[in-house]
């Protein structure tokens, strides 16, 4: 057999076991996640909701705005807080998110060193409510306690809110990462836009791989925290709080997004679309893993 | 458990089925059409066309200005396809003169460098004549011949020294047959006669003096003598379409034979015959343009060659009887032109060339219908034009919506003044494309409005959420799909195979409805995931 051959039958059995776009979408998203179901996963609010009884750790709901009329009160709402993140119910990858740190006179401060005047804040509001942040459909916009993240992954960076992301399939965790911002992700815990990922063994919660727009680093970028062998902290109870999530909500197939705060872990979003990045920064093909569990 | 699978491999039966049904149906009503009805399928092999562009260039002065043309019609040797005209800041006029079709343009108040263009799609064949042996020249003609046996101001038919001349080629002693005389006169001016590359004009005499002629001069002095010897003959002017540009005309003659025009070119030495690429654009003594004086005319032919099936098998097809009784005149009957018919029955290719670059290849693009709605527009303006335009019309469109931005307005009205600017912008492209005489960019108006403004939001969204390096990124793929739907969309013969055969848009459909379950890693993934791939292949 010519070598040529060989290798690419060899690429081509390693493909196999890596899950694509087309095979998560057809094999997995669409067969155990029904259409109907999507809501748990897409409207925030809608989620606490149903997780509250269960004793899940979720960030607190100071307020939600679901109407224009609802903003009539927002000075006074307002009032009395200096920390909080105002958060579309809907949005995705980040993105709508402002993190308010402090107040300054009239005005308040952002994670990144912005001020938001009132006006500025009722604004974004709006732009939540009309959709600008999820695609053109109404949403809430909800403002809410802000996580202070425990000083483990303060060390790692300090300028944004690190998350875990687990993926679970029927219940039982499948692979696990920590994403942490940079200054090239703009604060946001987002990899492709800069974030760095760190993959999680399951049974440890240690980190055994960094990566940096998937080139493998050992540091942070911007804050030179050596990132390999870092231990999650309570990594125990995000495991098993991930697994009542996951039993909780009807879908089969889902990503779990932690954040890790100085109390304990809180919960910030479901994904029913988890991405396939994580394989790449754990640097381990998923399909086995999945398969095993069927 | 069972009652899921039973559920999934009913459903899985239904797909297969279905797709099964997509791809036997056309192909059984095609191989009907074929066998059982004889679809001359020979038709629709490409075949050698030429591509003519007519470029009229004027200064102006600020006054009014006038030119005129003559335009090809179809004929037996020659077929006219598809005919545009750019014609800028002028009116077009067209009109019929005996056999030959005039188009003139008027503009007032014409300033600065101003530009008309005809475009037009040819299909032509070479002719050939055996001229019969011993038959001799006739003693009368019709009436209608008698024009072609007179006396024209550049054919000095009465004329001793013409009277002369053929008394030395052809003495009236000797019986004066007429495959003979004409070959006679071919071989007088085809050997002892010079060709001279002068473009101005010589009538026959004084050819006859000169000894040496240009194609017009010599195509006189043949019609003079064949109209002396009683042979009805008339001058062609027209084109040589060959490859590039060029700012010559051609002319010929015709002598009149049992019935038929025959063709002689004494420039290019051809008896009885004229090659493909002899383009016909009128008949008799006429000045190919006319034009205001002092405007500085400049004319340019382009031809391209393009291979593309048989126009007439594409009528045949078309009309067939077993398209449902005639099921195209339906269209054209509430105005529906076959041409635009075929853009149609283009866009789900197109839409199809998309998905396969999405989840086969993984191209990113903005939208799954964009690059085949753009890839159709970009028929009027060719392909680099369209692609312009595009990118033009979605930076401009989201550098104004970045200032709309500043003004903080809500969504719904700012989407709403978003699609204005498109309208604009698209607007201003078009007069700015006739000022500066890219009548391409002027074309821009078919473009798909709405999506473009949903696309420059979107495009504007991403240069924010994710940076101005991924949103060019996205327009740059965008571009090349583009590319490829505007490949296969603008492609003659598979117009002319789905117009003869639109149940093939099934097989589309089952080819869209493979895919909308084929779970293989993209081409893009292999790329992405190739570490794990080549750990992969260590650890085997």
């Amino acid at each position: 057999m010519p070598d040529w051959l060989n290798k690419w039958r060899q690429v081509r059995d390693a493909a196999a076991d890596v899950l694509s776009m087309n095979r998560r979408n057809l094999g997995y998203v669409y067969p155990h996640n029904a259409r109907c179901d999507f809501p748990v996963a897409n409207d925030k609010l809608l989620c606490k909701e149903i997780l509250q009884p269960l004793g899940v750790p979720l960030a607190k709901t100071h307020y939600s705005y679901r109407y224009f009329y609802e903003l009539r009160t927002l000075a006074e709402d307002l009032k009395g807080l200096d920390e909080f993140v105002i958060k579309p119910a809907s949005g995705s990858a980040g993105n709508g998110i402002i993190v308010i740190v402090g107040r300054e006179g009239d005005e308040w401060l952002g994670i990144s060193g912005k001020r938001y005047s009132l006006e500025a804040i009722q604004r974004h509001l709006s732009d939540i409510i009309f959709g600008v942040f999820s695609f053109d459909n109404n949403d809430a916009a909800i403002i809410e306690e802000r996580v202070v993240q425990h000083e483990v992954m303060e060390r790692l960076y300090d300028r944004g809110l690190a998350d875990v992301r687990i993926i679970l399939f029927k219940h039982e965790p499948v692979l696990a990462m920590s994403r942490v911002p940079t200054h090239a992700s703009d604060g946001k815990a987002n990899l492709h836009q800069g974030a760095v990922g760190l993959g999680i063994a399951l049974e440890s919660g240690r980190c055994t791989h960094a990566m940096l727009q998937g080139v493998p680093i050992e540091k942070h970028p911007d804050s030179g925290t050596v990132l390999i062998g870092v231990e999650m902290p309570f990594w125990s109870e995000i495991l098993s709080h991930s697994r009542h999530i996951a039993e909780a909500v009807p879908l089969k197939y889902l990503g779990i997004d932690i954040a890790i705060g100085k109390s304990g872990p809180v919960l910030l979003e479901i994904n029913a679309r988890p991405g396939l990045e994580i394989q790449n920064v754990n640097r381990q093909a998923m399909r086995p893993l999945l398969e095993a569990i069927r | 458990m069972a009652e899921q699978q039973k559920k999934s491999g009913r459903r899985r039966a239904a797909y297969w089925l279905l797709i099964g049904l997509l791809v036997v149906l056309p192909f059984g009503m095609m191989g009907f059409k074929l066998f059982l009805l004889d679809y001359p399928l020979k038709g629709l092999i490409p075949q050698q066309s030429y591509q003519v562009e007519l470029a009229m260039e004027v200064d102006g002065h600020g006054d009014r200005i006038q030119m005129q043309a003559f335009l090809p019609r179809s004929d037996a040797r020659q077929l006219i396809i598809e005919e545009q005209q750019a014609t800028g800041l002028f009116t077009q006029n067209l009109q019929s003169e005996g056999m030959n079709r005039i188009a003139s343009w008027e503009g007032d108040g014409v300033q600065g460098h101003q530009e008309v263009r005809y475009t037009v799609l040819v299909q032509s064949k070479p002719v050939r004549y055996e001229l019969p042996e011993g038959q001799s020249i006739p003693a009368h003609y019709p009436p209608s011949l008698q024009p072609y046996l007179m006396v024209e101001e550049g054919i000095q038919v009465d004329s001793p020294l013409i009277a002369e001349r053929v008394e030395q080629l052809l003495p009236a002693t000797q019986e004066r047959t007429l495959a003979e005389s004409l070959t006679t006169i071919h071989r007088h001016l085809q050997d002892a006669f010079e060709n001279r590359n002068f473009s101005g004009y010589t009538d026959a005499l004084t050819a006859l003096k000169l000894g040496e002629a240009s194609c017009n001069g010599k195509g006189r002095l043949f019609v003079a003598l064949a109209r002396k010897l009683n042979i009805p003959a008339r001058l062609v002017g027209g084109f040589i379409m060959e490859g590039g540009s060029k700012r010559t005309s051609h002319q010929w003659v015709e002598a009149y034979v049992n019935g038929h025009w025959v063709p002689f070119d004494t420039i290019n030495d051809h008896y009885a015959e004229i090659p493909a690429n002899y383009l016909t654009l009128y008949y008799g003594d006429e000045v190919l343009f006319k034009h205001s004086s002092n405007v500085n005319f400049q004319y340019r032919f382009t031809t391209t060659k393009r291979l593309i099936p048989r126009y007439e098998a594409q009528q045949t097809l078309g009309d067939s009887i077993f398209n449902l009784i005639n099921f195209y005149t339906l269209f054209e009957r509430v105005g529906i032109s076959q041409d635009l018919l075929k853009v149609l029955l283009m866009i789900p290719l197109g839409a199809f060339v998309t998905v396969v670059f999405r989840n086969v290849i993984g191209i990113e693009t903005f939208g799954t219908f964009l690059p085949a709605l753009i890839a159709a527009a970009a028929r009027e303006t060719g392909l680099v034009w369209g692609l312009i335009g595009f990118i033009l019309i979605i930076t401009i469109t989201a550098l104004v919506r970045k200032g709309l931005d500043w003004l903080q307005l809500l969504h719904s009205p700012k989407m709403a003044v978003i699609l204005a600017v498109v309208v604009v912008v698209m607007m201003m492209m078009t007069v700015t494309g006739v000022q500066l005489g890219l009548f391409e960019l002027a074309q821009m108006t078919l473009f798909p409005i709405a999506i473009l403004a949903i696309t420059a939001e979107r495009f504007a969204i991403i240069t924010e959420e994710q940076g101005v390096k991924k949103a060019l990124h996205l327009m740059a793929t965008t571009a090349v799909v583009i590319a490829a739907c505007y490949a296969v969309m603008s492609s003659l013969f598979m117009q002319s195979l789905f117009l003869a055969f639109p149940e093939l848009l099934l097989v589309v459909m089952a080819l869209n409805m493979w895919l909308g379950r084929w779970v293989g890693m993209r081409l893009m993934e292999y790329y992405r995931f190739r570490h794990l791939l080549q750990s992969g292949v260590s650890n085997a």
